[in-house]
């Protein structure tokens, strides 16, 4: 639990970084959509900046994520951070030629690789089952950390309302 | 398009309830095998009742134990079975030992800070399993014990299926476990022992005990079997929750105005309390919190969520004025226990 935690508390904090630089990028005003992708952007970038690391998806969601920006300086500086913790540890996809399947396998595999960023490359079935079950855990701490900021959002709405207003 | 997005919630949520009440049975399941594996066994046994005290409460949270099959992989759980045990080690011993090359990506998952990677090597090199007894107040301890017997539950299994091997059992297999590079499978009686046929079972365990984590961590899994199934289930988790994500920042987004996370006015302590509040009242962070309880405003109830959430909830907001702490500067109060 502590490590769960840990990683919700990295996150958190890559997020609010990406939010403001994206941000100090974008022109205001912005109608709910705009924010709302903007929002969910920054989101990705955080968690996969937090798991930085040997994974693929995590890689292919920055990238994804980095061409979806309009500002392409801003979002090489995001993956620039980002690629440079990465670079250390290169993992170099295994090919299985040997890969067969039958036909509703096949197709639940292919669905899988399609939802998750990056699998489409993966060939060997154990490391596509593998790279779900990381993406998984690090999609449901994002989950998490939104649903709180949300909730808390929600009574403090008010409050930081009123102090803008003064 | 939001009353369908409730409604799939709350099944995902309902079957998440099931699962942790089938995971606990589970548990308690193989801690009664366990046991009864022990009291059979020989004089070793009171070290393994000592470990299994340990994990009283161990099923709290879904993603503790959940965490916990990484963690498998990441403590070399090989070497620490088969010394410290002295004729069941041998019946034990009789799975497979585990490659551990998903440790890097694994332990990198796991453990961030250079002393958690430490202890685990520690944890991994260190087979006795008395000075794991002395060791009780850790976590990690619990949640070795915890993998461990889960392992033996397992390992247990396999045991009713063929149990004439033990007798023929030498004590070869402790040495081949302390070596963590090659797979060591022993075989079967009645099963080919050749190479291709051994990498080949070797492979199917490895995919298999993959299916295992997952069913750990995908709510729900343990109901359906074969493969498809799971991949089904595993499919349609991973859409709820990119979902989930998709719905909280459009509703972020109408919460904030600008573009910013409310959350930075809010100190550091508040929010790490509002992190232990929920998982204090035993009610785990990952489960069965009401997600959407919308009204037609599409505003959260948040009335429906447990009233212990509520008063958490409040409480900080009162002293958030007085306070004026940034959320960068993170105490290590809080967030661990």
């Amino acid at each position: 639990m502590n490590t769960y935690n840990m990683v919700k508390q990295r996150f958190i904090k890559k997020w609010i970084n990406t939010l403001h630089m994206l941000d100090s990028s974008i022109e205001h005003p912005l109608n709910v959509t705009e924010r709302k992708n903007a929002i969910r952007l920054s989101s990705d970038l955080a968690i996969a900046a937090t798991r930085s690391g040997s994974t693929v998806w995590s890689r292919a969601l920055i990238s994804r994520s980095g061409n979806k920006t309009t500002n392409k300086p801003m979002a090489r500086r995001i993956l620039k951070k980002a690629r440079n913790r990465m670079k250390n540890r290169c993992n170099t996809l295994r090919r299985n030629g040997n890969f067969t399947a039958k036909s509703g396998t096949r197709k639940r595999t292919d669905l899988l690789k399609s939802l998750v960023p990056g699998g489409e490359v993966i060939d060997d079935k154990d490391y596509l089952i593998r790279e779900t079950l990381d993406y998984i855990v690090y999609l449901r701490a994002q989950v998490d950390v939104m649903r709180t900021v949300a909730a808390i959002d929600l009574v403090t709405g008010n409050l930081t309302n009123d102090r803008r207003n003064k | 398009m939001l009353e369908g997005l409730v409604s799939q919630e709350s099944l995902s949520l309902n079957s998440m309830d099931m699962s942790v009440l089938e995971r606990l049975k589970w548990v308690q399941q193989q801690q009664q095998q366990l046991q009864q594996v022990v009291y059979q066994s020989s004089n070793n046994s009171h070290e393994l009742l000592q470990i299994l005290q340990f994990h009283g409460s161990n099923n709290d949270d879904l993603l503790q134990s959940s965490f916990s099959p990484f963690q498998m992989l990441g403590s070399g759980f090989g070497p620490n079975y088969n010394i410290g045990f002295g004729p069941p080690h041998e019946a034990i011993s009789r799975t497979s030992s585990c490659h551990m090359e998903p440790v890097d990506t694994i332990e990198v998952l796991l453990k961030t800070g250079e002393e958690n990677r430490a202890i685990a090597l520690k944890n991994k090199r260190n087979p006795e399993v008395k000075t794991r007894g002395e060791e009780k107040t850790e976590k990690k301890i619990k949640v070795e014990a915890e993998t461990e017997s889960s392992m033996k539950g397992k390992s247990n299994m396999r045991n009713t299926e063929a149990s004439s091997d033990t007798s023929k059992e030498t004590s070869k297999k402790a040495s081949e476990i302390q070596k963590l590079d090659y797979i060591h499978v022993r075989a079967r009686r009645g099963q080919a022992t050749d190479r291709h046929s051994l990498a080949e079972r070797a492979r199917r365990e490895k995919i298999s005990k993959k299916m295992k984590y997952l069913q750990d961590i995908v709510p729900g899994c343990n109901k359906v079997t074969g493969k498809a199934g799971m991949l089904d289930e595993i499919i349609n988790y991973v859409q709820c929750l990119q979902r989930q994500v998709e719905f909280l920042s459009m509703k972020l987004a109408v919460l904030n105005p600008e573009l910013e996370l409310a959350v930075e006015d809010v100190s550091v302590k508040q929010f790490q309390a509002y992190f232990t509040n929920v998982v204090a009242s035993k009610q785990s962070i990952m489960v069965d919190v009401p997600l959407f309880p919308l009204d037609q405003q599409g505003s959260l109830d948040l009335s429906a969520i447990n009233p212990n959430q509520t008063t958490s909830i409040e409480a900080p907001s009162a002293s958030w004025e007085t306070q004026s702490q940034s959320l960068y500067n993170t105490s290590s109060l809080g967030f661990q226990y």
